[in-house]
């Protein structure tokens, strides 16, 4: 049996890489919390190679426009059709921005639309329990940016299963630390990124 | 008088039609004549012999009627006076094991015959025999199946129902488990599943429930996380449900593995995709090696075992060696999602427990017509020496009911015209 392993998706426009510190942060998450058989490091996936079936659950980030080329989102679709999960997060956290303005009409074109997700949606209790729905991040409660609370995140639905998790908090920079870093704080913010992928592999 | 000339024809009439059936002569009959024959001879004398000619296989009816008369005294033989040859061929109905319901159909017939599915409403497939016969899996929830060969058709109901219970999936949080519990399901089973993701947590998909076959047709066992209800499964097989051993998780039950599971042979390391003409032959491979005495080889991949089953007690543990199936689904050609799928299905209703309620069965069924045939008349007399020619007629003859009906036309035209003189 292989090993889970964490994939990022690169794709030609925008800033693919932006939150290099990601996937390692939620795999030492994974290693500390779980059961879960693990790769230590994770892969970077273009979207529109073959290679992309190989991972069902990719983890989508960046700043700038999104605009999948007609291959990219080819595969994105088969991709979700055979019942692999696309976890987007905007890294800038606002509700206007470019990347959240053109990913969720690339999302929409791609995959069909978006819903708030209900915060008693079993994403929220697969493994750690988020009563209130998803943790809100520093850059939400601080200020920054356009004070805003983000009440749910957003999903495709097929089914009763998430196909495309999009959050528009901003968690690649709550997690974009060096995970020796975690010692230092109260309660590790990365839990909720466990539940995603826990409910990738068991939904 | 002319009165009394209907009355008495019809009093004849009567009197033939009261008299006791005595034996004729011999006689010999056509099939295209055969039923009106039968009904003939059930009616009035039969004769002390009957020799049938037969281009085909008879009906049911008919020989069953020819049966009869030779149990009431009647010496019945027959010959086959067609041009192509009779074929012999049988049909078995059984319900699928698929929530969706279905039949399986499998006829015996010829190598190389036509075979024809049909239902009450028309056929449903044909194939070529091969191999001693041809299977059919029909969706259709039809009450009873035939299976043409030539022009004749053999019949059988579905004896049947089965009760199709829940599956279980038992496994570590991985794709391999989510991705058999998503096939499973689109194939319309209910599937329970219980993934271990922490030493004290695990993900619960349906309800707890007991492993046994009052809630289980089938455990599927993903990896070693199955071992923890070991003796449950044990007792789960022995009952009569279903057991399949994915990969490496036979090695948790040597009790009841088919066979051992070897060193894991891995698929070829540059693999992006699962070609669709033979999408096992580059799947990860946990060979079973010594297949016990009582287990049976059912899939090869070069020297090695790939799939195994045996019986334990009343239950069937088939011992899958493929391992990272899914990527068969994820990776495979255009046809890879629905082929992965159905195969998946194909394992689990191969050895699932599914008792069967059996219902009423109104259809005719004539599962095997030439057999029938030569049970129930005996093997075709070559050259019969029969010297008599059919000698039936209807019951009231023409020229009798001819009679009657001129005289008493005349009988009534002489009353009308007698003033008109």
């Amino acid at each position: 049996m292989t090993p889970f392993v964490f994939a990022t998706a690169r794709y030609q426009s925008g800033d693919w890489d932006s939150a290099p510190l990601v996937p390692a942060n939620l795999i030492d998450s994974i290693a500390r919390y779980t059961s879960i058989d693990v790769l230590p490091s994770g892969v970077i996936v273009p979207l529109d190679s073959v290679t992309l079936f190989e991972y069902p659950l990719m983890y989508l980030t960046g700043h700038l426009p999104v605009r999948f080329t007609n291959a990219e989102r080819a595969n994105v679709q088969k991709f979700l059709d055979r019942g692999g999960m696309l976890f987007v997060d905007d890294h800038n956290h606002d509700t206007a921005g470019v990347f959240h303005r053109t990913a969720t009409e690339e999302i929409t074109k791609t995959a069909g639309k978006l819903v708030d997700l209900p915060n008693t949606h079993e994403l929220y209790s697969t493994f750690f329990k988020f009563p209130d729905g998803p943790p809100t991040t520093s850059h939400e409660l601080n200020g920054w940016g356009d004070n805003l609370v983000h009440k749910n995140l957003q999903a495709v639905m097929r089914g009763n299963r998430i196909e495309v998790l999009y959050s528009s908090k901003d968690y690649s920079s709550e997690w974009g630390y060096h995970p020796d870093t975690k010692r230092f704080q109260a309660i590790d913010n990365t839990k909720f990124g466990v539940n995603i992928i826990v409910y990738a592999l068991t939904r | 008088m002319l009165r009394v000339a209907a009355l008495a024809c019809l009093a004849w009439t009567l009197w033939r039609a009261l008299q006791p059936a005595g034996r004729g002569g011999a006689a010999a009959v056509d099939q295209s004549d055969l039923p009106a024959a039968l009904a003939y001879w059930s009616m009035a004398s039969a004769p002390s012999a009957v020799h049938a000619r037969l281009e085909g296989v008879p009906s049911a009816l008919e020989r069953d009627w020819l049966a009869g008369l030779r149990r009431a005294g009647t010496a019945v033989t027959w010959e086959h006076s067609g041009t192509a040859p009779l074929v012999a061929h049988a049909i078995a109905v059984e319900p699928a094991l698929d929530p969706k319901g279905g039949a399986r159909v499998i006829v015996a017939a010829p190598p190389g015959a036509r075979v024809v599915l049909r239902d009450a409403l028309g056929p449903l497939d044909s194939t070529a025999s091969s191999h001693g016969g041809a299977v059919f899996l029909s969706p259709a929830s039809a009450r009873a199946f035939g299976a043409s060969v030539g022009t004749t058709v053999a019949r059988a109901p579905i004896p049947d129902s089965l009760i199709v219970r829940h599956a279980l999936v038992l496994g570590g949080a991985g794709w391999e488990a989510k991705y058999i519990v998503r096939s499973l399901e689109e194939e319309g089973w209910t599937v329970d599943v219980h993934y271990a993701v922490a030493p004290t947590h695990d993900v619960l998909g349906g309800p707890p429930a007991t492993i046994d076959t009052a809630h289980y047709a089938i455990v599927i066992a993903v990896d070693s996380v199955a071992a923890r209800s070991a003796a449950a499964i044990n007792t789960f097989v022995r009952a009569g449900g279903g057991l399949i051993l994915d990969g490496a998780a036979a090695r948790s039950f040597p009790a009841l593995a088919a066979g051992g599971a070897g060193t894991r042979i891995a698929g070829p390391a540059e693999l992006h995709i699962v070609p669709d003409s033979a999408p096992r032959s580059v799947l990860g491979l946990v060979p079973v090696t010594q297949v016990a005495s009582d287990g049976i080889v059912l899939e090869r991949r070069g020297d090695d075992v790939a799939i195994a089953a045996r019986r334990v007690g009343n239950g069937r543990v088939l011992q899958v060696g493929y391992d990272d199936t899914w990527r068969w689904r994820m990776m495979g050609g255009d046809s890879g999602i629905v082929v992965h799928r159905a195969w998946w299905a194909r394992l689990v209703g191969a050895v699932a427990y599914a008792p069967a309620v059996a219902h009423a069965v109104s259809d005719r069924a004539d599962p095997a017509p030439l057999v029938a045939t030569y049970e129930r008349l005996g093997p075709p007399t070559v050259s019969a020496d029969i010297g008599g020619r059919l000698n039936a007629g209807p019951l009231l003859p023409a020229w009798a009911f001819a009679l009657i009906v001129l005289a008493l036309l005349a009988e009534w035209a002489s009353r009308r015209l007698r003033g008109t003189r």
